[in-house]
């Protein structure tokens, strides 16, 4: 662990213990959780195929849909079994599993999902749309295109256009048009990765404050651009994979100070920190608290952060 | 992206053929057809117009998903749209056991006397994918990223 990001984390984590418990379990891999794909299995048929050769639970009551292999694997061993190659489940970490949640999508609403592959989190609102209404899914790059088509079809996706722009010239081409207002968006932005780091150990490599900043200016642009997209009424949610404040509640902060947007509070099937409302000397809206912090510790996941608004008059 | 909606006489014929195949006999979607005679099926709530719109707006990759090959004599479901259709197939069913379906998923070809033409395959409860017989045997059309690569166990 690189020292400055270390001093970042025991002062978001000021309880030593608390901050032991965390540099403890960030090199432990994560656990083993998958998300029944209910476009093409039922719950409870999936569960009794999988209980046939693994160890299979589903921890949170209110979301069956969540599965934990609660075993060890052989490497590789979740992605070659029969269901998984017929897209009967897609192997997703549980705090991933939240931006989603936040969203609640239904039917029929108009979604946008900014910044979409690899398509965990877009087959995931899909899945609760029952492949009705619209999501676009947007990305820049064409092999991650390629990635999130993949994904979106093997879990039967029937309900998605994907496009290839820039979120910023995406957001800009549709607001100036006549094309439907999102009921709902979600930007999970491009970050640091900070709670990346059980899955992806390369993350404490390439940790760099700079990245913080260079991230943290261009999250804001893609908040702001999202907004003007948004229907009067509608909900944005704003989710990173990182613990910086910079690319957290800088932004949420950033969006309560510049446009009409309310925080709402959220229940989430894990256990969350709020937002803080201060951090190296500057001071942030004080319902930025409403966000909500995910630390590998609390819930042995990956480290996660979600804010979720509702845009109280429509941004020109 | 250019696109070609499928006029209703196209989507008509396009079913009268999946139900002479597999016992087709509706298809819920907006259909497409994009390169090499691929047809795309939308469940989504855009009109035509608004589709059209957003592909002016922006580079319109997908839309969709790909649910039939039409390249050859007769229409091909893709492995991913049988799981879609799987209430609706009826026709050119062939059950297969745990050892054929260890070999299909891996891409072999299986030794199964069918009648000539396109084949479902079916292990116990599951539609595991589509081939085509020759009448001695089912050539395998797994996607070959799809395709499992361990060994038998």
């Amino acid at each position: 662990m690189k020292p400055l990001f270390k001093q970042r984390m025991e002062t978001l984590l000021p309880d030593k213990e608390d901050f032991e418990k965390y540099n403890k379990i960030i090199h432990i891999g994560p656990e083993s959780f998958i998300r029944c794909n209910t476009i093409k299995i039922p719950i409870e048929k999936l569960l009794s195929k999988l209980k046939k050769k693994w160890n299979v639970v589903q921890p949170f009551s209110n979301y069956p849909e969540i599965m934990l292999v609660n075993q060890n694997l052989e490497p590789g061993e979740l992605g070659n079994s029969l269901e998984h190659t017929l897209g009967y489940y897609y192997i997703q970490e549980i705090s991933s599993m939240l931006p989603p949640l936040a969203l609640d999508p239904k039917p029929n609403e108009l979604i946008l999902d900014l910044c979409a592959s690899p398509g965990s989190k877009t087959s995931q609102i899909a899945m609760y749309m029952q492949n009705q209404g619209t999501i676009i899914a947007n990305d820049l790059n064409i092999g991650r295109i390629k990635i999130l088509s993949t994904n979106l079809e093997k879990c039967g996706v029937t309900n998605a256009i994907i496009t290839r722009k820039d979120a910023i010239g995406l957001c800009a081409s549709l607001s100036k048009s006549t094309f439907p207002k999102f009921d709902k968006i979600l930007v999970d932005a491009p970050c640091s990765g900070e709670g990346t780091l059980r899955s992806s150990p390369k993350t404490f490599l390439m940790w760099n404050p700079k990245l913080i900043k260079k991230f943290s200016r261009q999250q804001k642009t893609f908040v702001a651009f999202a907004l003007k997209c948004l229907k009067k009424g509608g909900t944005l949610v704003y989710s990173t994979c990182t613990h910086a404040p910079e690319e957290n509640e800088e932004v949420v902060d950033f969006a309560l100070k510049n446009f009409p947007v309310k925080i709402e509070k959220i229940s989430l099937p894990l256990k969350t920190r709020q937002g803080i409302t201060s951090w190296n000397n500057k001071s942030y809206h004080n319902d930025v608290k409403h966000s909500c912090r995910i630390y590998p510790q609390d819930n042995n996941s990956e480290g996660f952060f979600v804010a979720k608004m509702t845009l109280l008059e429509e941004v020109k | 992206m250019k696109l070609h909606f499928l006029k209703s006489k196209e989507k008509r014929n396009l079913i009268e053929e999946l139900e002479k195949i597999y016992g087709i006999t509706e298809l819920p979607y907006l259909l497409l057809e994009t390169g090499k005679q691929k047809i795309r099926g939308f469940s989504g709530h855009l009109s035509k117009e608004e589709i059209v719109q957003l592909t002016r707006l922006t580079n319109v990759e997908i839309i969709g998903a790909y649910l039939i090959n039409k390249k050859d004599e007769e229409a091909r479901i893709s492995f991913d749209a049988i799981q879609l259709f799987k209430e609706k197939i009826t026709k050119n069913i062939i059950e297969i056991n745990n050892q054929q379906l260890q070999l299909w998923l891996r891409g072999y070809d299986l030794e199964i006397r069918a009648p000539r033409g396109i084949i479902i395959l079916k292990h116990q409860e599951d539609f595991v994918g589509i081939g085509k017989s020759n009448t001695e045997k089912i050539f395998n059309y797994v996607p070959k990223e799809r395709k499992l690569k361990t060994k038998i166990s």
